[in-house]
């Protein structure tokens, strides 16, 4: 049998995309952009943060258009992304400069500065709230009048506080190692295709923007016994980090002359990990070691997931998969991943025919030797 | 006052200081547009605090523009889609470069801002000290 190319389907595509528009009109509603950033925090982080491009606007943008598909959201913002000029790169962001909204740990109850919850779901019953369907504007402003007038009564501050990391006082014990900075310049998995092994930079960058259900997955894996890391989570910081970026053609470097050009919302994660090390006299004994995880906007679990597997990939096992970093790192993408599941959907009429070729001539065969 | 101070002011600022600024150059100087604001990308560099080395955490969107006064070109950036504060910055970059007189008497403006600002960061910071834990111990 010949293969037959055709070609064909225009019209039937051009109706499906008007089709795909009347659904999401059909309703005859429709929500504000606006709205959107007001009211969808957590999904515009996930978003931000799968998309490696910080916007609320443009995240905003992509979950109307793509009418609450993370996947599909994701994948326009990587898009237009990929439209878009890079001009500059930052200077270094030192997390210890983050205004802190929300800082908690784990590990221990008193912490220089005090535990602050900031906003969390953590703390909610998850009961459905009934009285949301009745929610109005008129019972929204009175909701923040009568809380703004509760908060006129809080003492403010002389200035701002920066919040000492919880890690920096037990290095001071000497229970952690101390490092000097390494500023060698990291590896950009956007300009150069991720090769193995691969760099420390390279797996975080995989890592921060991966798909939050496939880093928290392989984190919960790796607890569960496919991994040898069961961190505790020493400290989880949200909070705005300022950017800056130098000047592109000045000669001299001043940091007093870089661009402040506005802060971004981060997760921060430092996870404690117990592990034998061998000591000067070549006996094993108990130090601990750091897990890391950042993401975009406020999503803690995919940050403590994030420095579980970190500390997995620090540490290569074969008999783990959530240690193998070839295993992680090429299957935590929302777009590859997504992308490659879904592309299978799309017609593949001459691969499966050549298969069907295969197993009708084997079947063939066998019938010929069976008579 | 010196970039960094300057622009950190500016930005945190609503923007109607920028605007205000750079109305009076307008007024009174040939400001030509070198770059029209354009959205572009910056990528953030950021130290991890476990081994202290350097990665991307990925890109944020900013916006751009170029403006020169008298052969000296000021550069506005700013995060976010912000076309008209963008173009306030760059012309008031332009103006310092251009050692302009103006920018001398706008020094006591931005320091009232910048008092402004940390006022109001210190207010949403103690508003926010109320979810902090007093932890209490039991007596079993």
């Amino acid at each position: 049998m010949g293969y037959v190319p055709v070609k064909g389907g225009t019209q039937a595509i051009d109706a499906s995309i008007k089709r795909l528009k009347y659904e999401r009109l059909k309703g005859n509603e429709t929500i504000e952009i606006h709205t959107i950033m007001s009211t969808m925090r957590g999904m515009i982080d996930q978003v931000m943060s799968e998309s490696s491009l910080y916007s609320p606007f443009l995240a905003a943008l992509a979950i109307k258009q793509a009418e609450g598909s993370m996947e599909e959201a994701v994948f326009l913002m990587r898009a237009h992304r990929s439209t878009l000029p890079r001009p500059y790169y930052s200077k270094t962001v030192e997390p210890e400069a983050m205004l802190v909204e929300r800082r908690i740990s784990a590990s221990f109850k008193d912490i220089p500065g005090g535990q602050l919850l900031g906003a969390t779901h953590d703390y909610t019953h998850r009961l459905l709230d009934f009285d949301l369907i009745g929610e109005s504007s008129e019972s929204i402003q009175q909701w923040l009048n009568n809380y703004q007038m509760e908060l006129q009564q809080v003492e403010t501050f002389d200035e701002v506080k920066y919040f000492p990391k919880v890690v920096d006082y037990l290095r001071e014990e000497g229970l952690f190692e101390k490092y000097e900075e390494n500023n060698t310049a990291p590896k950009d998995i956007t300009k150069q295709s991720l090769q193995f092994p691969s760099t420390r930079s390279e797996r975080l960058q995989v890592l921060t923007r991966g798909q939050t259900g496939a880093v928290t997955s392989l984190g919960y894996a790796s607890l569960r016994g496919y991994g040898q890391v069961h961190p505790n989570v020493g400290e989880v910081r949200v909070g705005a980090v300022p950017i800056y970026v130098g000047h592109p053609n000045e000669m001299e470097h001043d940091t007093d002359e870089d661009f402040y050009i506005g802060d971004i919302k981060v997760t921060e994660v430092e996870s404690f990990v117990p592990t034998q090390v061998k000591n000067a006299n070549n006996e094993y004994e108990l130090q601990f070691e750091i897990g890391y995880g950042i993401c975009y906007g406020q999503n803690e679990t995919k940050a403590i997931a994030m420095s579980i597997l970190d500390q997995c990939l620090e540490h290569p096992e074969a008999d783990f998969p959530t240690h193998d970093e070839e295993f992680v790192l090429l299957h935590i993408d929302s777009v590859e991943s997504t992308g490659f599941i879904s592309h299978l959907k799309l017609p593949h009429y001459v691969t499966f025919q050549s298969r069907l070729d295969s197993v009708r001539q084997v079947k063939k065969e066998v019938q010929e030797v069976e008579n | 006052m010196k970039r960094r101070r300057r622009t950190e002011i500016l930005i945190q600022e609503n923007g109607q200081l920028a605007q205000e600024l750079a109305e009076t150059i307008i007024d009174a100087y040939e400001c030509k547009e070198i770059l029209a604001p354009q959205y572009g990308l910056t990528m953030i560099k950021m130290r991890e605090s476990a081994k202290k080395s350097l990665f991307y955490i990925g890109e944020v969107l900013i916006t751009e523009a170029k403006v020169e006064i008298n052969n000296c070109i000021g550069l506005g950036i700013v995060v976010g889609m912000e076309d008209e504060l963008a173009k306030h910055l760059a012309i008031i970059d332009a103006a310092y470069k251009a050692k302009l007189p103006e920018t001398i008497t706008w020094r006591n403006q931005l320091i009232e801002a910048e008092k402004q600002i940390i006022k109001e960061h210190a207010k949403k910071q103690a508003e926010l000290f109320k979810t902090k834990v007093n932890f209490e111990t039991m007596e079993i």
